[in-house]
């Protein structure tokens, strides 16, 4: 289980602190796809990034199966990123010089030496291979990025996030830059990572209407959790969309 | 890996890389073409300076030289520990002399040149075994056994220049003051007349040559007998020869003891060239007996020149922390000097290292030109990652991981700067003389001129040390002026680094 307790974030801009998240409180259950939506400033992505360990409370707790991890320093961290966690982002966020595969082989490339690399190399390649084909980009292995379209960045990206077989997927607006199509396209395809691997998907989005198909939606305001939950909030949610 | 990846994929993708990689192959070619430049002149230098001297010298600064003979000195230097490292050793007598000599201009006007030279009295065999005395001599180049005769050739110029004055009008010669020397005086002293005023018409005397007359020969350094000029005209450098093999020349000097001068006739037999134009301006050889006979030094020298068995000579510390000490022990320091050649030509030899030093700090700077563009690309290149920073540190890239990076980039970058560098100065260096002809011949302007040197060639000497210094200064010049960015970059706050606009 992933859990927020009571956390405090803010922002210095200029002369004036930006309170951010002003005592949150969070608990995502192993396996759940939840959904974060909210008005923009409430404190959305950086509660994802708190929970991905990209940036640390100023107070309270995050701690993953009751093991805090938000004042992991160094390797431990780093480790957690790149085996626990994965990312996805608006803007895709491939590296421009790599192709497809490469950008999906990227977490292996982080966590092995160059001669790990060399003696691990085809297993990895064939599960990105296998990860690429399955988001439907098989062919389009040695494209690069510039070569691809907005969903397929995006697929390109899920890919890369579940290369490592993450407990978690944090997916910061993932539909944010794509159409109607290719959102539910990407959404569909977390839904099934969600259903059929039994990875947990913590997703912010502005869109209600992908939030509806998720287990459970949360909504945040002024740095707080507004509402929380299916019963409550999900009637309001399919009367929106 | 993912460092070696994304080094590999940047260097094949950030073209701004490539000016880091000029950068840093034209800092290292100019240093290794000036090293091995200025590493051929000092080692060409060196070779000739210590050509001239022995290895060992036993100077001393009495006028009238050492109190004891020299066979005795060299007897004692034989007995002694250091005369098993001894392996010749040849007794010479130098002091400054004017030296005189008539050329006669295109209006055939005789006029008289007067230089001031360093006189060298040899033993010229025995000279020959210390140092490369005969491989500087011009017509007995290498010879076996090197002396002060006329060449048949010189002795019939000596002839004929006894005639002299039968060519010209009489009047035109003009009459040498009365009390100094003039030429063939020595000759008289030989008891070969030699006629005040030849009388007009009558055809010179022929003298037979199987019987030649004892004259006093002299080896003349090459830029005393001649002297080069440009041919406004042409452009070419000519020369002209002032002495020839057989002309006579007046020798003044001190003698021995007081300051009464002394002097002399001599006939040149043969020339000097060491390449070395202070020397071959300067130098003036004569027989030893002549040299002490002249100044009355009664069989004494003012020198022991002293060559060493086999490599000895490079063993520094050997010949200055053990020989030198040893033989100065065997005579009294007011007596006599010991020095190694090194230390005769010291100051110059220190200059040469100076110079060099100098040239190379300035010169790094290029490399420093090198780093502070590897600097600012970096810093470009970083700027333009920050997403892609940002990225790398959520995949759980460690911030050392993310220095590393840009630090292998640098190093890559200089090392490839570094290797094309080495290639283009060793290629430059090696065909220096072609590329100074073609530009010559391109820019009418002559880049190395060899009427200021005597070289034929620009010397070169590649140096592997040099070589290798350059390039770890290059490399590691480059690598700490990547540090910067990298740190900047592994500093970087993901959050900030993914929201980066």
């Amino acid at each position: 289980m992933l859990q927020a307790d009571n956390l405090f974030k803010s922002y210095r801009r200029h002369a004036d602190a930006v309170k951010v998240l002003q005592g949150l409180n969070l608990a995502v259950a192993d396996g759940e796809f939840l959904s974060i939506v909210g008005a923009s400033g409430s404190g959305k992505s950086t509660l994802l990034h708190l929970l991905g360990t990209l940036d640390a409370p100023d107070a309270g707790a995050i701690s993953l199966d009751g093991r805090r991890i938000d004042d992991l320093r160094g390797r431990d961290r780093d480790e957690l990123r790149n085996k626990t966690f994965g990312f996805i982002f608006q803007f895709y966020h491939l590296l421009p010089e790599l192709s497809a595969l490469d950008n999906v082989l990227m977490p292996a490339y982080i966590a092995h030496s160059t001669a790990g690399w060399w003696r691990a190399r085809r297993q990895w390649r064939r599960r990105a291979q296998e990860l690429l084909e399955r988001v439907g980009l098989g062919h389009r292995v040695r494209h690069k990025p510039r070569e691809l379209s907005g969903g397929e960045m995006q697929r390109a990206a899920v890919a890369r996030a579940l290369l490592s077989r993450p407990r978690v997927l944090l997916a910061d607006e993932p539909t944010g830059n794509l159409d109607t199509d290719t959102g539910g396209e990407i959404v569909r395809l977390l839904r099934e990572l969600n259903r059929d691997d039994g990875v947990t998907v913590v997703m912010v989005t502005h869109n209600l209407e992908i939030a509806a198909v998720t287990d459970r939606v949360v909504r945040m305001s002024h740095g707080r959790v507004a509402e929380d939950g299916p019963d409550s909030f999900r009637p309001r949610l399919m009367t929106a969309v | 890996m993912y460092k070696l990846l994304l080094c590999l994929k940047y260097l094949r993708t950030r073209y701004l890389a490539f000016v880091c990689i000029v950068s840093v192959m034209l800092g290292v070619a100019t240093l290794i073409v000036v090293n091995g430049v200025m590493s051929g002149f000092s080692t060409k230098l060196k070779d000739r300076l210590h050509g001239l001297i022995s290895d060992v010298n036993v100077e001393t600064e009495r006028a009238d030289g050492f109190a004891e003979m020299p066979q005795a000195m060299a007897a004692r230097i034989a007995a002694s520990p250091a005369g098993q490292s001894v392996e010749a050793v040849s007794p010479t007598v130098e002091v400054f002399a004017l030296f005189q000599f008539h050329v006669r201009t295109r209006n055939q006007e005789i006029v008289p040149i007067t230089k001031h030279v360093r006189l060298i009295g040899v033993d010229p065999v025995r000279h020959a075994k210390v140092g490369r005395f005969a491989e500087y001599l011009v017509r007995q180049k290498n010879a076996a056994a090197p002396n002060f005769e006329l060449s048949r050739e010189a002795r019939e110029r000596l002839e004929r220049n006894q005639l002299f004055n039968w060519d010209q009008p009489a009047a035109e010669v003009r009459p040498t003051p009365p009390g100094q020397p003039r030429p063939g005086d020595f000759l008289q002293t030989t008891g070969i007349e030699v006629p005040d005023q030849p009388p007009a018409l009558v055809p010179p005397p022929v003298v037979p040559l199987a019987d030649p007359p004892r004259v006093t020969g002299v080896i003349v350094g090459y830029s005393i007998a001649h002297t080069r000029y440009k041919d406004p005209k042409t452009g070419e450098n000519l020369e002209i020869e002032l002495l020839k093999p057989g002309d006579d020349v007046f020798i003044a000097t001190v003698g021995a003891n007081g300051t009464k001068p002394v002097s002399g006739t001599c006939v040149v037999a043969d020339y000097f060239r060491s390449e070395m134009s202070e020397y071959d301006s300067s130098f003036v050889y004569m027989p030893l007996d002549e040299l002490q006979r002249m100044r009355g030094m009664d069989g004494r020298v003012n020198a022991l020149q002293v060559k060493l068995k086999g490599d000895l000579a490079d063993d520094g510390r050997f010949v200055h922390e053990k020989l030198i000490p040893e033989l100065q022990s065997l005579f009294p320091p007011s007596e006599a000097r010991v020095v190694s050649w090194q230390q005769h030509q010291g100051p110059l030899l220190a200059a040469i290292d100076i110079e060099r030093g100098i040239l190379n700090l300035l010169l790094f700077m290029i490399v420093g030109v090198a780093g502070f563009s590897v600097l600012a690309i970096f810093t470009m290149i970083v700027s333009e990652k920050f997403r892609d920073i940002g990225v790398l540190k959520s995949l759980g890239a460690s911030n050392r991981g993310v220095m590393g990076i840009f630090l292998s980039y640098g190093l890559l970058l200089a090392v490839i700067g570094s290797a094309l560098g080495t290639g283009v100065g060793l290629a430059i260096t090696e065909n220096i003389n072609e590329i100074e002809g073609w530009l010559t011949r391109r820019t009418g302007q002559q880049i190395f001129d060899r009427s200021v040197y005597y070289f034929d060639k620009i010397p070169t000497n590649v140096e592997p040390l040099a070589v290798t210094l350059i390039n770890v200064g290059a490399v590691g010049t480059a690598v700490l002026f990547s540090v910067l960015p990298a740190w900047r970059a592994a500093r970087l706050h993901p959050v900030r680094a993914l929201r980066f606009e």
